[in-house]
Order: C-alpha cells, then structure tokens, then sequence
C-alpha cells in the first residue's frame, strides 16, 4: 500500500537544471549574510540551533519522504557527531588539528554504526516495521551507553564548558545556514535527477525494482550511510557552537520530533520539512516558555490531525495556495524525453540454435509445509522458443515461474539461466543472468512518468545522472517495439497512475525487455485486456522470439492465444508435467482434453472423501 | 427486477483497479434453482462471486439479492442475510477444530447441536472428528467439512467456486447427491462456479458460459444440445 | 540464588502484564500501538486519583480498567480506524496520542514523580530468602489475566471470532463476522489492560507523566518476537526477561535495561517470526 504522497512537481528548465537552484542558493546565501547582521541576537541564536536541526529534518525526509524508510535514529548519528567534538574538547582542549580529528572520528563512527543498522534492517525480505523498529531502537541504545560512559562521557549531565573553535555569533549564523543552503541544494538537485526518481520507485513498488535488477537493500543502506554522514556533521557544528552535548540530543524523543517535523511540513517536499523545522523550533523557542505544555500539546494534536486527515502535510496545502494566488507563469514544460534506440550488445551465443538452452530446469520442487505444489519438474527451453505453461488452476505455474526469477524460492532442484545456476541468488542477480519476469498484475510506480519508469529499468545497463535530467533515453530496439505500437512512446511525460490497463500492461512489458533479457518469463500477460490488445501484444511476444532470438515462457489461460502464437506448450498438472510438445500435438491430445474438463486423475495425489 | 428472484444482476461491471473484468454481466437466478457458471480460467467466474460477496465493489450495474439491493455491502452483512459462500482458495481456518469451524457460521452458538443434528446423516465422518484440527483431514474431508458448513445454517442462497477441482469421482457423485437433495428438499438457490461438465449439469437447471467478462450462452441443462454447446467454450 | 530465581520470574510476569494488551491489538490488527505507553500512565495516574480520593488502593483496578476501556473507544474510532491500511502512518498517530496524553497528563497533575503507597508492603519470609509480597503477587496475577484471556478467546463466541479473524479476516467476514466489531472490541480491551497493567505497577515505581514510554519499547519488542500467540509471549517474556535480570545483576544495570531490545532486534533479523512456528 503506498503512501498517499505526492513529490511536488517544480519546473526545471531542461538545458540547465542546476540554474534554478543554484540562483536560490545564492539568494538563500546573501540573506543570510545580511540577516546575521540586523537580525535580534535571540533569533540569531535560535537560528542557528534550529539551521542545524532542518538540516537533520531534510535527511528524514530523503529516507522517509521519498524512499519510504521510516526512521526514528537520525538524532542518533546527530548525537555521534556532538558528543565526538565534545569528548575531544574536553579530554583533549581544543586546537584546529585536533577539530578536524574529531570530525573525522565522528564521521567514521557514524559511518560504522550506519553500516551495523544497514546490515540489520535492509535485507531481501526484510519488513518495514522491522527496519522502523531498529532505527528506534539504536538511539535507545545509544543514550544508555552515553549514561553508563560515567565521568568520561557526562552521563546524563551531558558535557560543557569546553572551548571551541572561536567565531562570533554572526559568523556561526551564516555558516549553519550556509550548511542547510548547500545541503538543500544538493538534495534539490538530487531528487529531480534521474536517478532520484529512484526513490520514489523503491517506495512505491521496492519488489518491482529487485526484478529490474536493483539491489534495494544495498541502495537504502548506502543512502542511510549518506545522511548518517550528513547528521553527524551537523552534530559536529552543533557541538562546536553551542559548547555543550548532552544525551537527549542523540534520543529518541528528538528522533521522534523530528519526524514530526517532517510530516507536519510535508513529506517528500524538501521545502516543506525545512519551514517546518525552523518553524516548530524557533518558534518553540518563544512561545513554549510562556505555555509551557500547551505548546507541546498543539504539536502532538496537529501532529495526529496530519497524520490522520492530511498525510501530505501542510506545505503541499500552502503551496496549492500560493499556487493558486500566483498569476500563470508561461514557464518551461516539464523535462521532454525522446526515446532512441540503444546499440546492440554483442552476444556470445547469437545464433542460438545447439548453444546451451536458456533455461534450463533440472527436478525442481517446492512445498509449503506438508503441501507439495511442485515435483520434479524439468524442461528445457532454448532461444527462439515461445514455450507456453499451461495447466488447471493450482497446478504450480505461477509457483514454478517464481522459482525461476528468485533463487531463493524453490525446496530442490537446479536452475540454469543461460547455462549458469542460479543457486540461491536473490531476484535482481538472477536479473544479471539474462531473466525478465513480468509480473501477472501490471506493476508501475505511480507517481513516476513513462520515461522515468523506463528509465529506472534502465538502471542496471546505464546508471542515470545524480544530478542532471536527460533529455534522451535509450532503449533495446524490442522495447521500443513495444512502445511504438501501443502508442507509449508518444506519452512519455505521463503519469504512470493515469494510464489503462492495457497501457500498463505493455509498458511493464518494455520495461523488462529494457533490462535486454534473453529469457522472458510472462505471467498471464493476457489478463484484462481487450480483444484487440491481445492481438497486439501476441504479435509482439512472436517477433521477439522469432526476430529477436528471445526465449519466452509464457503462463496462460486463455487457450485460444496459446494456440496461436507457441511454439511449444508445457502442460502442467498438479505439480507435475503431464505432457510437453509441440501445439498440435497438445491441443489435440484425449489427455490434456481430460485434465482440463476435470474428469481424469493421475490417483496418486488423489484426494479420498470421508467415511 | 423482480422480487421473485433470489439473485438478479444487471448491467454488473466490475473488476480490479483499472481492469474491467466483468464487462456487463445479466443474469437472473430464480429462487429455488441451480444455475452453472461456466468457463474457461480468468473469464471472470471467481471475480462474479467476489463481487456478489461483497469483496469487490462493482464499478456500475445493480445486484438485488431476494428483492434487496445489495451492491456495495460488505461481505458480512451479505452473508448475514443467509448467504454461504465457499471460495476457491484456503477456506477452512486450518488450526481450528471441525466445530468451531462449523460454529463460526451460526449466528449463535447454541443452534449448533440442534443444525448440526438435521445434517450429520449427510456428512457421517465429521460427527466422531468435531474435536479434531480442520487441517488433519484429507483434502476430500475438508471440502465436504465446507460443504457442511455452507448447508448447517440453511442458506437461503450458495456460491460454490469450482469446489470439484481436485475432487475423486466418488467424492463428486456424493456431493451431486447431496445439493440435488438440498436443491429438491429446501429449495435452496445455488450460483455454481464449475469447469467440471458432469457435475454440473447434474445439479443445475440452467447454464451461463462466461467468456472474456460477458454471458454468450444461456440455455436449461435439460437440453439435448447443451452439452455440447458448453464444451465448445470450454475446450482447446 | 533463590532471589535471582525469584527475579526473573517476577520481572518476566511483570513484563508480561504490561505486553499483553499490546500483543492483543496486533495480533487482530497487525498494527503496533504506540499509545500503549499513554494508556499505561493513565492506568498508573488512575491509582493516583483514587489515593487522592481517599479510597483503598484496590480501587484503582476497576477504576483503571474502565478509563482505559472508555478512551481506547476514543481512540479506535477516530485515530486507529481511519488508518487501516496505512500501518505505518498508525504507528506515528498513536505515538502523537500518547504525547498528547503526555501532555495533558502533566496540565492536569504537575509534571512531578507522585508515589503510590503500596496495598502490599513488606516481604515474604521463604526458604530462607527474603522477598517483596507485592512482586509475588504479581505473579499470580499475571497467571489469572493469562488464565481469563486463555479462557475469553477459547472459550466464548467472541473469542472463537477473535481467533477467527487473527487467522484470515476475509474468510472470516464471508461468515458473516463483522470484524470491524471484533478489532473495536480488541482495541478497547487492549487499552483496558494497558490501563490495569499501568496500575499495577504504581507500587513498584513512581508514578510521572512518561513513565509508560520507557515500558513501550520493551513491550513491543517482546510482542514482534511473540507473533500473535499469549504462550509465546509467556516465553519470551521469561526468556528475555530472565536475560535482562541476568545482565543486570552480573554485568551492569544500564546494560540490563538494553537487553531485551537489542536480544529482540537481533533475534528477529535471525528469524523474522520470532518465537511463531514456521
């Protein structure tokens, strides 16, 4: 179930997508200058403290606003940078080498603590609850060791008094700011690159990223290193300006505020988690010394209100508005993409033919418990092949084509893919060997455009740019086959949730024939589509046999379809294969005849009735 | 729409998300009749029942159940007004006993001994098994557990969803035996969905083909000719 | 010896006490109520009232059970209901409750540490070891409310429909079971015993306006470990329970009080169901 975010769409001129932010950093920066100056102290000092905190906001937000990971531990890596300046003033004094050691000792730690709650949280299967929990649990675990360190790290007292690097307040000011301006900026660029839209894709559909070949895991435990890396900093200036460190800064509660923080301002906006820190904190910082409680009260109600009736936050709402109230700018289309056709790869085996099969299936079999839905299955399929699964409902084809895609699925037997054994690899190394599957329920990412999706299946062949939005994207000329005739390629700005079924279905198709498998696995590609799509989209599964040299193993029902485009049809029956030839001999076989009216029954899994 | 009926459908359109898999279904079921939906897989037969359940909200088109409106209710309450279900996938609650799988579709706990006393010359295993985890029993006994369950709070209306698949012979000739007696003797309504030709045109009266989301053929099982008008959808 | 025998069984009934609402709401809802901990201190704060009130202190039980019946009512109408199918978003609405909670809390009682006189004090003289009455009696009524739940989801039709819908809620609404009853009734009887499990603790600790948010943690990790099964929480609560007091007494009392999340967390990545068969 994805969250119901939406990523606010801002305008970025296609020739130069750093302009934009790159104008408003400098402007951002200029402000501050000349804020330092004529602002009050009290603010100056609240700013700079609430600064530091946005910046710690806006990593939450990349986790969970855009990726989906809700996390409760950024106040940890905060409180690793803090305390590693203050154990190091205080037991060392202060001197520029031994700053930039500290910093350094801070970073690395955060860095290995992130690396410990990756290997924990981010796995194959792994749940987001799980992968929650354990970010809560991590600040816990930290204070406790903070209070049991004793004399040496404070305890619950905290450390203070120590010097530090000596600036006047005004410079603190622009350097904190400075720090949340080019860190908003990079995260600007970032999430409206191409390869940001990563993100998003996980967050809304992490399972189809592994089956394009994406190590999700591995991307969420290095993105999390990257903001732990960016918090521990930000600790790190934290602790040099305020000269005090005590545990409740690595806590949970912080953790926790500043989620709170991010949701109230607006998930997955970048800006609205910015407003909503230095908001919510400065403005505690007047307002709770006169209502001491009810300013925590009114946080908490609005925090629930959000949660319940308003899960995009506040800053969407206010930008609607303002949206709204601003005259139309004539301002420059979204980013338009042109598909080109990608240069072939060479491939060893080219001609096919006696090469190695490209799939090759030696007694595979699989039981839930004591139910056995798979038994010794083997078949090989070779290149060219258009071999279709067929079978009563039950009878293990959709089992058997997971077992396939995912090493980790099948109870026995050996997969080849391409002549190499899949073991026990997760979906996307077995993407790595030449296998596409193409699930039965079209599964795009919603909020991402046409392009973008296409793009994210490109991930594997051609990493898209941190930073830029390109304006062409290259595809394998069978993927642009698909696109053609179904007319995709003419939409390829539009939202994935705003297209048919049937536009779904065949752009899911291009997105796996962009990966340039040589082994496609279909899942009822048929289902819900009209008379016509089929007609198309069976054209299309015959040339990229025929034309294409592909492999094809297609699951199906509807028998007419299998008729016309196979070249050899598997027919499996209650885990077992009952018969595998070529189509007439199939179709017109007593024995298939039977198992399809329900009459006949192999007696050994034969079910007996009661007494 | 008339009030005789126990099922009519008009115009029912529905499916998931986007896909339409119903595309305008008619049908009416008489009260006191059989009729057998039948079809090749992924026509749409499971998605019918679901809908008529109340697990999927129909896109457009009326259901009326015995003169009532239905279309939009949650499955409870459909089956609160005396309609069994028996779907297709995992059925039973596997680590609860035959009773309180029996029980839990009573309304109330005590109907049980008397309910269960007017069926148990229909289903002799499961009176010595009352005490014995759903999932010990074979796979034939735990169909006709399902079927039990269905028939205990004498229901008014039944959706079957292909329960011969995987059956023995034997077995399906006892359960032809007892919905015809169900059929005949309580003038209980049944929406079948089957695949299995024998069977069910041994227990319906009339037959509807669902193909790509629409109903091609009707006609009584009683016809000569319906055999094999059916097989012809059905086939390869 | 004995007294350490003694601890861990006390520690792990207590810890079963105050998991067991927590492990009803997501058992039947698969969601994780960080409320718990609101509901706790209000049960602890409800023995407060009845101290002020001059009553005895046996008071508080029904007195707790029926304000945390009243406002789990609340709460899974307006907060837990609407957010079904978002149970993540859940997780984050019952936290912001319980700091509003937290919050009102304090307005209303001053955010100082109230302590509650024990119904039970003094120690059991036994085998030679001396031990405090009121912890003993804990245990004992951790075995009754086990014995009175055991009893409820076994033995009634509401509980047969409870178990129902823990196992597959569609195929229990294809009976007719309105399992939007069933969850309402689970909440609240969660939040009751939260609130009773609050109480209870009162004479053990001081009574302040976050004293359920240290318990919340500890408490869901032993429940995500226990699955939905009352006799694996029983388990994990002595195991890991039985751990903590074990790091405590031998090792270091703040390290004590990390074991069971990190024992939890660590156990879970070895075998995400925990304590469940297969």
């Amino acid at each position: 179930m994805a969250d119901p975010v939406s990523t606010m769409p801002l305008r970025v001129p296609v020739a130069r997508p750093w302009r934009m932010p790159l104008v408003v950093g400098v402007a951002a920066l200029a402000v501050l200058a000349v804020g330092s100056v004529i602002l009050p102290t009290f603010l100056v000092n609240n700013l700079i403290r609430s600064f530091l905190y946005a910046a710690l906001a806006l990593t939450v937000d990349l986790l969970w606003g855009y990726t989906g990971i809700l996390t409760f531990g950024q106040s940890a890596f905060f409180g690793i940078g803090a305390y590693a300046a203050g154990l190091v003033f205080v037991h060392a004094g202060y001197s520029p080498l031994l700053a930039a050691g500290a910093l350094a000792a801070g970073l690395a730690a955060a860095w290995l603590v992130s690396r410990a709650i990756g290997w924990l949280a981010f796995y194959h299967g792994a749940s987001p609850l799980y992968a929650s929990v354990v970010t809560l649990v991590l600040p816990i675990v930290l204070v406790q060791a903070i209070y049991s360190g004793g004399e040496f790290t404070g305890s619950s007292s905290g450390l203070s008094g120590f010097d530090s690097i000596d600036l006047p307040l005004e410079a603190w000011f622009f350097i904190a700011g400075a720090f949340l301006t080019v860190l908003a900026v990079i995260a600007w660029l970032f999430v409206r690159s191409d390869a940001g839209r990563l993100l998003v894709a996980i967050r809304e559909n992490e399972s189809r990223c592994e089956y394009l070949g994406i190590d999700v895991s591995r991307y969420k435990a290095r993105l999390m290193d990257t903001c732990a890396l960016v918090a521990a900093f930000a600790g790190f200036l934290f602790a040099c300006v305020q000269m005090v460190v005590a545990p409740e800064y690595a806590g949970f509660v912080f953790g926790t505020e500043l989620v709170i923080w991010v949701a109230l301002g607006g998930r997955g906006s970048l800006l609205g988690p910015i407003v909503g820190a230095l908001l919510i904190d400065t403005g505690s910082a007047y307002l709770s010394g006169d209502l001491p409680y009810i300013w925590t009260l009114l946080i908490g109600i609005a925090f629930v209100v959000v949660i319940v009736a308003m899960p995009r936050g506040l800053a969407p709402l206010v930008a609607d508005g303002v949206r709204g109230m601003l005259p139309r700018r004539k301002g420059p289309a979204p980013v338009a993409v042109t598909f080109v056709a990608a240069p072939a790869r060479e491939r060893d085996d080219a001609t096919g033919g006696t090469a190695r099969p490209a799939l090759s299936l030696r007694g595979i079999h699989k039981h839930f418990g004591s139910l056995k839905v798979l038994d010794g299955i083997s078949f090989d399929a070779h290149a060219g092949e258009l071999l279709s699964l067929i079978g009563p409902n039950g009878a293990g084809k959709s089992t058997l084509m997971r077992c396939i895609a995912d090493g980790a699925q099948r109870s026995g037997g050996t997969v080849e893919i391409g002549g190499a054994e899949i073991r026990r690899l997760a979906p996307y190394d077995c993407v790595a060997l030449g296998v596409g599957r193409k699930f039965q329920t079209a599964t795009v990412f919603d909020s991402l455009s046409v392009a973008e999706a296409l793009r994210i299946a490109r991930y594997r062949v051609a990493r898209p740019s941190r930073w830029q939005r390109s304006t062409t994207l290259e595809l394998p000329q069978p993927a642009l086959d698909v696109l053609r005739l179904t007319g995709l390629d003419r939409i390829p700005e539009q939202q994935c949730r705003y297209l048919s079924h049937g536009q779904k279905q065949a752009l899911e198709l291009a997105m796996v024939l962009a990966l340039e498998p040589r082994t496609v696995l279909l899942d009822e590609p048929t289902a819900g589509l009209t008379k016509q799509e089929r007609t198309q989209i069976g054209s299309i599964f015959v040339s990229l046999a025929t034309r294409y040299r592909m492999c094809l193993l297609l699951v199906e029902h509807d028998l007419d379809f299998v008729r016309q485009i196979s070249s050899r049809i598997v027919v499996l029956h209650q885990g077992r294969i009952v018969m595998d030839g070529g189509v007439d001999e199939v179709v017109n076989s007593d024995l298939v005849r039977a198992v399809y009216a329900g009459e006949s029954h192999t007696g050994t899994a034969g079910t007996e009735g009661g007494a | 729409m008339s009030t005789s009926s126990a099922v009519d459908i008009g115009a029912l359109q529905s499916g998931y998300g986007e896909a339409m898999v119903l595309k305008g279904i008619d049908l009416t079921l008489a009260r006191g009749e059989v009729v057998a939906i039948m079809g090749k897989n992924g026509m749409g037969k499971s998605t019918l029942l679901k809908t008529l359940m109340g697990y999927i909200r129909p896109k457009s088109g009326d259901i009326t159940l015995f003169g009532e409106r239905i279309a939009g209710l949650p499955p409870n309450r459909i089956a609160r007004r005396d309609v069994a279900y028996i779907p297709q996938e995992q059925a039973l609650f596997q680590d609860l006993s035959v009773e309180e799988n029996l029980k839990l579709a009573l309304a109330r706990d005590r109907d049980f001994k008397p309910l269960f006393a007017r069926i148990d010359d229909l289903f002799p295993f499961l009176k010595q098994r009352l005490r014995q985890k759903a999932g010990t029993l074979s796979g034939g006994e735990q169909k006709m557990l399902l079927v039990a369950r269905a028939l205990i709070r004498q229901p008014k209306l039944i959706l079957i969803d292909e329960i011969t698949e995987g059956m023995q012979p034997s077995v399906i000739e006892r359960l032809v035996g007892i919905l015809t007696r169900e059929r005949d003797r309580s003038g209980t309504s049944m929406l079948l969905v089957e695949q299995h030709v024998h069977f069910a045109f041994a227990v319906a009266n009339r037959y509807a083909v669902l193909e790509l989301g629409e109903i091609p053929a009707v006609g009584s099982t009683a016809d000569p000719a319906a055999q094999e008008t059916v097989a012809r959808f059905l086939s390869l | 010896m004995l007294n350490l025998g003694l601890d861990i069984v006390t520690t792990a009934a207590i810890l079963f006490i105050v998991s067991t609402g927590l492990l009803l709401v997501f058992g039947v809802m698969k969601i994780i109520n960080f409320s718990h901990g609101a509901f706790l201190t209000t049960g602890g704060y409800a023995s407060v009232i009845v101290a002020q009130a001059g009553l005895g202190w046996w008071w508080s039980i029904p007195c707790s059970l029926a304000i945390g019946f009243v406002l789990g009512m609340a709460v899974e109408r307006f907060i837990v209901r609407p957010l079904y199918a978002r149970p993540l978003d859940a997780i984050l609405a019952t936290w912001g409750l319980g700091i509003i909670v937290g919050q009102l809390i304090t307005l209303a009682f001053g955010r100082g540490v109230q302590m509650v006189a024990s119904p039970l004090s003094g120690a059991v003289h036994w085998l030679g070891a001396q031990y405090s009455a009121y912890r003993l009696v804990l245990v004992g009524v951790a075995l009754i409310i086990a014995l009175a739940l055991g009893w409820l989801l076994n033995g009634t039709r509401l509980g047969l429909q409870t178990r129902a819908v823990i196992m597959n809620e569609a195929l229990a609404r294809g009976l007719g079971i309105s399992s939007a009853r069933v969850r309402f009734i689970t909440f609240c009887t969660g939040a009751a015993l939260a609130s009773l499990a609050g109480c209870l603790i009162t004479p053990l600790a001081s009574v302040d306006p976050n004293m359920g948010v240290a318990w919340v943690v500890g408490a869901f990790m032993l429940v995500l470990v226990a699955g939905a099964s009352l006799v694996n929480l029983a388990v994990a609560s002595t195991v890991l329970g039985g751990a903590q007091v074990l790091v405590s007494t031998f090792v270091n009392p703040v390290l004590g009080g990390l074991t069971i999340a990190v024992l939890a967390a660590l156990l879970l990545r070895i075998r995400p169901e925990g304590f469940a068969r297969g």
